[in-house]
């Protein structure tokens, strides 16, 4: 990201911008890695909810890539990854397939799904690929809950564990790691290049983008798969790591919890849901076990912040750190650690 | 004095695009804002007709201070504005769009009235009563949207651009039905590219450049001035 | 400078408005419009034959609701450009102020049966579900999008479909927090015999449903057609800077339009509390159903809601008896799938302007 401050990076700081982290970042990476070994973090109990943090916070970024970049909000984004963790979890079960190659069935199976439905969407406008992605996922989440020899339907899906069923969760902990920082680089990737740009000026302007030569029927598939395979990839980790699938994660309500903690993070920065799913997790979580008198207090919570981030805050939690960093960005450290 | 802009701001969010506008308008004139495009005459009658808000000045009507007032209430007042864009109700027919012009009158006498004046003013509006206003052409729009506004009975009429896209013999019959309107009373603000025509149906003029007033008085010697010949007419 | 483009445009509608019916009728029957509505009433008629006529019966029932929600949602797309994603919620919160309604009422009219009240009381039910929801509506838009509106107005419609998201969340939610995740129904409405119509007995509940459907429409039409408020709403949907300039209170339309969209599927969901308990997350399907109309019929597209409403109550009943129950999640997706790639304006090839510019 060039800025006026513009050092010419070298070493430590080379090979992290190669990863598309600033040395901020770095440090919050670290920090994941680290705390999980001590206690009370060490906990099971505790570390299960750090993996499915790092797991929607991954899909958060995938689904903000779509979203937050060409303007088209894949309200089915939950059946792709649900469709990446049966296929996964199936192609395993059924052919003994090792579980890395089984996960990138999930993912490609997913990007296929993601590529037809990027074509399709093409001549749409907004909303009506909106449409299009919500009743895909409905209908995938039917035909799931229908297809009963395959997927088991309702009674739900047994998958193997990565690690075997009485493996520790601190063992996830870094694999999980490893595919929040693959999803970040590939995305990352991608929208700091020029194919970035074009996917920016789709989502602004459709008729602009035209104008200036861009394609949009190419780049919307191009986004939309890749954010699809690894929608799908995650999924398929997920699959491996829970031990068992149920047809409801792919149901549109699974697609919110998604899109509010990208939106609660802030749109189009793709970071942003990934380090807001860590305290959303921890605090719906603490909602929940401590108010069980209360159930559903943990979404209503979700659906209060969504709304007054729409209003009065739409960019998010990044907004508000974009904001911070401009406002100290006359101290050297601050600019070290944000670029 | 009928509309007085003190002094006025206006813009659109962090775009200013009026600079200090003064312009005043008595009782039954017939006064014209004239300017190249761009120059903010369109900006400068959404602001006093309450479809923008000022970011300085005043603007009176009547005396009653209506500046940043919403639309529809400055409309209440007896200010009728026809925009650029006409604003038509295009799934409504020509007869349905007049009425609801007379929204804010409650004397079915009255509205009754007006739409005669109105068919006797434009008799195509009355031949194509029924038809449905998307489908008029675009001089039949214009006068629409033209019967639409006066139909209110408003004190003071807000025109934009009248004769941008019609034929030259399609702009005399406006221009003459603005005269009609204004000799029976009705005090006109006009905004026009057309310098040549409007001088010669408004009384008194301002030219508008890049936000500010620079020229301002009488249509004859503005006619007569060296900028507006070299600039607007063009010798 | 005339221009000779529209004016032969002109000159076709000229000539569209010199035909006679006959004509006009003929070109309606065979654009797609007219062949779905025909096609949906054969389909209909041929399944009543094979599988009986609770078809025909439930397509009627339940199509008539339907529309009306979908009119809602029509309303709110055309007047205030707004996706509403909590329009389910609803129907929801109909149904279930219905049930608290008819609780003391029940109880009433279990001891006299034969009172003004076993009458009356349902109706009076039905009403408090829908007046609740209007006034929902009513608070829905001056406590979230008003406040939207004054602050931010770029990405409009993607902005308040996330806020809708955010609206059916807190509804489905509040209510199973404050009234619980149980199924709460009544057995019936009206506790009087079936009537009998062709040998085919149809609770009283339903022909009731059906009648209160049919005088909604009538009374909406009417209201919107020769209402001043009606036609204010309609000039606010087609031009909302020269509804301002005529003097009308957008504002006020804005309070009137989510009242009655609200209060319509708080209607439906009243009315049909016989056959839809109520429970925190029964405004799924009538969510999705409203969605499959308008898609259907086209965004905005207020009239074509009503036959739209019936065809989608036909596709569901259809998809349940020779599929079975679990596929209509499934098929409609086909059917939406078609409609937004090859026919995006729908059926009756809406021009919806709004949704269009996006």
């Amino acid at each position: 990201m060039a800025n006026e401050y513009d050092v010419q990076k070298q070493g430590i700081a080379k090979f992290l911008d190669y990863l598309c982290l600033t040395p901020l970042g770095a440090i919050g990476f670290l920090i994941l890695i680290i705390v999980p070994l001590f206690p009370p973090f060490n906990q099971d109990y505790l570390l299960r909810w750090f993996i499915l943090a790092a797991i929607m916070g991954s899909g958060a970024m995938a689904f903000d890539f779509s979203s937050g970049y060409i303007a088209v909000v894949n309200f089915g984004f939950a059946a792709f990854v649900g469709l990446g963790a049966y296929t996964s979890a199936i192609v395993a079960n059924k052919w003994g397939i090792p579980l890395p190659v089984a996960m990138l069935c999930g993912a490609f199976t997913a990007a296929l799904l993601g590529f037809f439905t990027g074509a399709i969407s093409l001549r749409m406008r907004g909303m009506f690929a909106i449409c299009l992605t919500w009743f895909i996922g409905i209908g995938l989440m039917g035909l799931t809950i229908k297809m009963v020899w395959l997927t088991r339907g309702m009674l739900g899906l047994q998958t193997l564990y990565f690690f075997g069923p009485e493996a520790s969760n601190i063992y996830y902990w870094y694999p999980v790691l490893g595919v929040a920082l693959v999803t970040w680089y590939i995305l990352k990737r991608m929208a700091r290049s020029h194919i970035g740009l074009a996917f920016k000026a789709i989502g602004q302007n459709m008729d602009a983008a035209k104008t200036s030569g861009i394609d949009p029927t190419r780049y919307r598939i191009m986004n939309f798969t890749v954010s699809c395979a690894l929608a799908g990839w995650i999924g398929a980790f997920y699959a491996h790591f829970i031990g068992i699938l149920t047809p409801d994660f792919l149901h549109t309500a699974k697609t919110v919890e998604f899109l509010v903690i990208a939106y609660i993070g802030g749109r189009g920065t793709l970071w942003g849901g990934f380090a807001v799913s860590f305290p959303l997790i921890w605090f719906t979580e603490m909602l929940r076990s401590n108010f069980d008198y209360l159930p559903g207090i943990n979404l209503l919570v979700y659906g209060l912040m969504l709304i007054l981030i729409m209003i009065f805050y739409a960019g998010g939690m990044a907004q508000f750190f974009e904001y911070l960093v401009d406002k100290f960005k006359d101290n050297a450290t601050v600019r070290w650690l944000t670029t | 004095m009928l509309l007085e802009i003190k002094s006025l701001d206006s813009g659109y969010g962090f775009l200013q695009v009026l600079w200090d506008v003064s312009i005043y308008v008595e009782q039954g004139e017939f006064v014209a804002l004239i300017g190249p495009n761009g120059a903010g005459k369109s900006t400068t009658l959404k602001t006093v007709s309450g479809l923008l808000e000022p970011q300085g000045g005043e603007i009176l009507f009547e005396g009653d201070a209506i500046g940043g007032l919403e639309g529809h209430l400055v409309c209440r007042k007896g200010v009728a504005f026809i925009s650029e864009d006409l604003n038509l109700f295009v799934n409504m027919t020509v007869r349905e769009n007049l009425e609801m012009g007379a929204f804010t009158l409650k004397d079915p006498a009255k509205q009754a009235q007006h739409l005669e004046f109105v068919y006797e003013l434009f008799p195509r509006l009355y031949e194509r009563e029924n038809q449905f206003a998307g489908t008029l052409s675009g001089g039949e729009r214009k006068m629409l949207a033209i019967g639409r506004g006066i139909m209110s009975g408003p004190r003071l009429l807000l025109v934009d651009e009248p004769s941008l896209g019609l034929a030259p013999q399609l702009t005399n019959e406006v221009f003459k039905a603005l005269k009609a309107l204004n000799a029976r009373g009705t005090t006109i603000l006009l905004v026009e590219q057309n310098v040549t025509k409007t001088l010669k149906t408004a009384s008194r003029a301002y030219i508008l450049e890049k936000g500010k007033i620079v020229l301002d008085g009488k249509s004859e010697d503005l006619a007569n001035d060296e900028h507006v010949r070299k600039i607007y007419l063009g010798h | 400078m005339a221009n000779p483009a529209t004016e032969s445009a002109v000159d076709q509608i000229d000539q569209t408005i010199g035909e006679s019916f006959a004509q006009k009728a003929t070109r309606w029957l065979f654009s797609a419009g007219g062949i779905t509505v025909c096609l949906t009433i054969l389909i209909a008629i041929v399944a009543s034959i094979d599988k009986g006529p609770y078809v025909l019966v439930n397509t009627i029932i339940t199509g008539g609701m339907w529309a009306l929600m979908a009119i809602g949602l029509s309303l709110l797309f055309s007047v205030m450009n707004i996706a509403g994603f909590a329009h389910g919620e609803y129907f929801m919160a109909g149904s279930l102020t219905a049930y608290y309604a008819m609780l003391p009422i029940g109880k009433y009219t279990l001891d006299n049966p034969e009172s003004f009240m076993a009458y009356v009381g349902p109706l009076i039910a039905i009403l408090a579900g829908t007046l609740m929801c209007a006034l929902l509506g009513i608070i829905t838009e001056r406590l979230v999008f008003k406040q939207l509106r004054m602050r931010n107005r770029e990405g409009w419609l993607l902005n308040c479909f996330l806020i809708t998201i955010g609206l059916s969340i807190i509804f489905q939610n509040t209510h199973q927090l404050a009234f619980g995740a149980d199924f709460k129904g009544i057995l019936a409405y009206w506790d009087f015999p079936s009537v009998s119509i062709f040998d085919v007995y149809i609770s009283m509940d339903r022909v009731c449903a059906f009648f209160i459907a049919m005088l909604t429409m009538i009374g909406f039409y009417i209201f919107m057609m020769f209402s001043t408020a009606g036609k204010t709403i309609r000039a606010v949907s087609q031009d909302e800077e020269g509804a301002r300039m005529v003097g009308i209170s957008v504002d006020a339309v804005h309070i009137m339009t989510f009242a009655l969209s609200c209060g319509l599927a708080g209607l439906a969901g009243a009315s049909l509390l016989f056959m839809f308990p109520s429970y925190p997350t029964v405004g799924l399907m009538p969510l999705y159903n409203s969605w499959f109309i308008i898609i259907l019929v086209g965004f905005g597209n207020v009239v074509g809601s009503i036959p739209g409403g019936f065809m989608i109550a036909l596709f569901q009943v259809l998809t349940r008896t020779y599929f079975g129950e679990g596929w209509e999640a499934v098929i409609p997706v086909l059917l939406i799938s078609l409609i937004l790639i090859f026919k995006p304006s729908g059926i009756f090839a809406t021009k919806v302007r709004t949704v269009w510019d996006e």
